[in-house]
């Protein structure tokens, strides 16, 4: 366990509330969403200068150890933070910078970390072989596909199998064979065609780190969900307090009240699921009780995000509907990241494999 | 694909043909004519790239199946009118802009005067008259009955004011049938008449809204006294809200048709079939379940369509197909989705193919439970016209 998390309980919660204040720098709380409409279905889909500021502010390397440069911060705070900008819907790639950072710092990469940690340049991973999987197979030439924002890359880490090992290599994005695809975000896809003949290697193995960082993804974008839901819930709870038919505020009738009811319900579990999966890592959970807690909230928040945006649509009735009122915008948040490091289902499964046994009551 | 065979002479009476025969026929014929271009639209298509299709089927006289013969419809039976649509969406055709066919027409046809028969059905027949639905406003949505654009007489004119929104293809239509107040002193939905009004008057302004699937579908249109001729009007002066109503039972039984699970339903099997999860037993029961409650929403759906044959009212019953249908709709995008992986973040359909739209379908099957009176509103009829609970 790092340094930073060993402090005692006031200790971490006054950790984890600081980020959460300074995380409204870049997604602020009072539900500003002109600055992501500005960004939107346009290349390189995030601003670059926030990157840079995420960097400056020590987020990039939030999760990698003093030593490398990184905060050594625990998974509170990065869930913490990841919950924040979902809220704010925040387009830059700041789950997968971290998760690049982890790989770097395990490399003891002098090279690339620095700038990524600075958010001087995004250096996506490009591990996904397939879509919905957290396996990394590491096939030297097969086509790296759904890497976030690749539009924006100046690099990419590309695992690649050598024996029973995952070494690392570090491509530039300069003359890189890359096709883009826009998500219902107004970001983008990319899907890379390794070329290791270009690339520098600079880690023997990183099969264990990599395992581990998919599993922070997840996790953080977990709690990314949980914003967006958060967000999302809020508008329309505000709409019901507002909206008048038949001489009332439809927050009155009985059908929506329990509607409402039931979504705050999934948010309460989501939070739950996130917050004590995120506890248990940073007690130094591992192996199979380390997975099942992340898969449970992510099986959790990618169900839930789902359900939540699209009844808060139905909440709102026709303005729901366009594109200028915000409801969708959260929505189409949680198309993109409700699958993103595995699915429900994905997750579903997974946990079935790794819960401890006898766990069941 | 082998090449479609000469198409049969016309049989005399469709309704003679058995089931089968009849779709054989319906599909032969479709197969020939449809625009291939226009296969699968992933949006709905504006007038200038349906009509085609439109002007296709007025001219095989295939364009209104529910109306009666008398008025050029096609006068169907409810079993070969759920095969005819069966057969639409099997070939994935564009749906028109139809609101003449499926609310103006037979409204017209139920209410209308000889003289409103004879003019405005043939000019729906033939697409000379597109029409839009104008009922909705900013503060009316749910509670219609609180419209507030007016009608006031002057002279042998109504003269016009107001606001409507959520119009749909209002951009497309030459025509629009509203819902206007006439008198502000009596009970609500009393002082409502129905109005028809070529879009070409002056005073009207149409905007266009862009809705979640980044498309220009539905409008707002205002009114600053815009002049309409006093034989515009549909039925009596201040009656225009019970016509209206019973004009939302065909609204309901179209929306409650079981096309749009059907073709979404395809289109589960497609993706399953191209992610793999069509091999996973936990997939193959969740399909088989989707299945049956389409096979059984079909049945429903006929219960309905016989009424309306028989020359039954619709009664607010029809809610509980518009609730079944939409909602298994959803259930089917959002089975698409949950199946997708990464693809379910897509903007359009994965690798291209138009077949494989998880995200477009997703978005598109949302506003089913608003539009046409939202599924909150229908259950209220079910629960208060149909089972006589109090409230
Ligand atoms: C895609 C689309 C196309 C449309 N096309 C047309 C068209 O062509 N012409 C036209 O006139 N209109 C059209 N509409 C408008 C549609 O009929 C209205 O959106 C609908 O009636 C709901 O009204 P509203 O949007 O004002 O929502 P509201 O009435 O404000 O409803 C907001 C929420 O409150 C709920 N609610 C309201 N009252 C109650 C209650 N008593 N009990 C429980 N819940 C309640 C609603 O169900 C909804 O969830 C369209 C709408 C959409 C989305």
């Amino acid at each position: 366990m790092s340094e930073a998390l060993a402090g005692t309980e006031a200790e971490r919660a006054e950790s984890i509330r600081m980020i959460r204040d300074s995380a409204a720098a870049v997604a602020p709380r009072g539900g500003d969403t002109r600055r992501v409409r500005a960004l939107r279905f346009k290349d390189p889909g995030f601003d670059p200068a926030v990157l840079r500021e995420m960097g400056a502010l020590g987020w990039i390397g939030l999760r990698a150890p003093e030593a490398a440069g990184g905060a050594g911060l625990g998974m509170g705070e990065m869930c913490a933070l990841a919950e924040e900008l979902g809220a704010g819907l925040a387009p830059e790639p700041l789950i997968p910078s971290v998760l690049s950072a982890t790989l770097l710092a395990a490399a003891e990469d002098r090279a690339a970390l620095p700038r990524l940690l600075a958010g001087e340049t995004y250096m996506p991973t490009a591990w996904q072989e397939r879509p919905d999987t957290l396996e990394v197979p590491g096939s030297p030439d097969a086509p790296r596909r759904f890497i976030p924002q690749a539009a924006g890359a100046g690099g990419f880490l590309l695992p690649v199998r050598e024996g029973g090992r995952i070494a690392l290599y570090v491509l530039d994005a300069a003359g890189a064979d890359l096709a883009i695809e826009r998500t219902q975000d107004g970001g983008n896809y990319g899907t890379l065609r390794p070329a290791l003949g270009e690339a520098r290697r600079v880690a023997d193995d990183v099969g264990a780190v990599l395992a581990r960082a998919l599993d922070e993804a997840a996790l953080a974008t977990a709690a990314y969900l949980l914003g967006v839901m958060e967000r999302s819930f809020d508008l329309a709870l505000n709409y019901l307090r507002t909206r008048q038919q038949f001489g009332r505020v439809i927050g009155s009738f009985q059908a929506l009240q329990h509607r409402a009811a039931d979504l705050r319900i999934q948010l309460g579990l989501t939070r739950a699921s996130v917050e004590s999966a995120a506890a248990a890592l940073d007690a130094g959970a591992e192996g199979a009780v380390r997975r099942a807690a992340v898969s449970r909230a992510k099986a959790r928040a990618a169900e839930a995000s789902l359900l939540v945006t699209r009844q808060v649509i139905q909440l709102h009735g026709g303005i729901g509907y366009t594109d200028e009122y915000d409801a969708g915008l959260y929505l189409r948040k949680a198309m993109v990241l409700a699958n993103q490091f595995g699915s429900a289902a994905l997750h579903r499964r997974r946990f079935m494999k790794d819960a401890p046994e006898g766990a069941e009551e | 694909m082998t090449a479609a065979p000469a198409a049969p002479a016309e049989p005399e009476d469709l309704n003679a043909l058995d089931d089968e025969a009849f779709r054989l026929h319906v599909r032969r014929w479709i197969e020939a004519n449809y625009p291939p271009e226009l296969r699968h639209p992933p949006k709905r298509l504006h007038w200038k790239d349906n009509k085609v299709w439109y002007f296709k089927l007025a001219e095989k006289g295939w364009l209104c199946p529910g109306w009666p013969k008398e008025h050029g419809g096609m006068g169907l039976s409810p079993s070969k009118q759920i095969i005819f649509t069966e057969e639409l969406e099997r070939w994935g055709c564009t749906r028109t802009n139809d609101h003449g066919i499926v609310l103006l027409g037979p409204l017209i046809i139920n209410y209308g005067t000889e003289e409103q028969k004879r003019f405005f059905l043939p000019k729906i027949l033939s697409g000379e008259h597109i029409w839009c639905q104008g009922y909705s406003e900013p503060n009316a949505g749910s509670d219609l009955a609180s419209l507030r654009t007016e009608a006031v007489e002057d002279g042998d004119h109504y003269v016009v004011n107001g606001q409507k929104i959520w119009t749909t293809l209002a951009m497309d239509a030459n025509w629009i049938f509203l819902l206007v107040r006439t008198d502000k002193q009596a009970k609500k939905q009393e002082g409502i008449s129905f109005l028809l009004v070529p879009m070409d008057t002056p005073g009207i302004t149409v905007k266009p809204i862009i809705n979640l699937e980044l498309h220009d579908e539905f409008c707002e249109v205002f009114f600053d006294n815009v002049r309409v001729p006093k034989k515009n009007l549909v039925g009596r002066i201040n009656k225009g809200w019970d016509m209206a109503k019973a004009l939302l039972g065909f609204e309901r039984i179209y929306l409650g048709s079981p096309r749009q699970s059907a073709y979404a339903l395809k289109g589960l099997r497609a993706l399953a079939e191209h992610t793999g999860a069509w091999e996973e037993p936990e997939f193959q029961d969740r399909y088989a379940r989707l299945r049956l409650d389409l096979e059984d929403l079909k049945a429903f759906y006929g219960v309905y369509v016989a009424k309306l044959r028989r020359g039954e009212t619709l009664g607010p019953d029809v809610s509980m197909l518009k609730i079944y249908q939409t909602e298994l709709f959803q259930r089917i995008t959002d089975a698409m989705l949950e199946i997708a992986g990464e693809n379910a973040g897509l903007l359009g359909p994965i690798e291209g193919n138009r077949d494989l739209n998880p995200t477009g379908l997703y978005i598109q099957a949302r506003p089913a439970t608003i539009y046409g009176g939202s599924n909150e509103i229908q259950r209220n009829i079910v629960a208060k016209n149909v089972l006589g609970l109090p409230g």
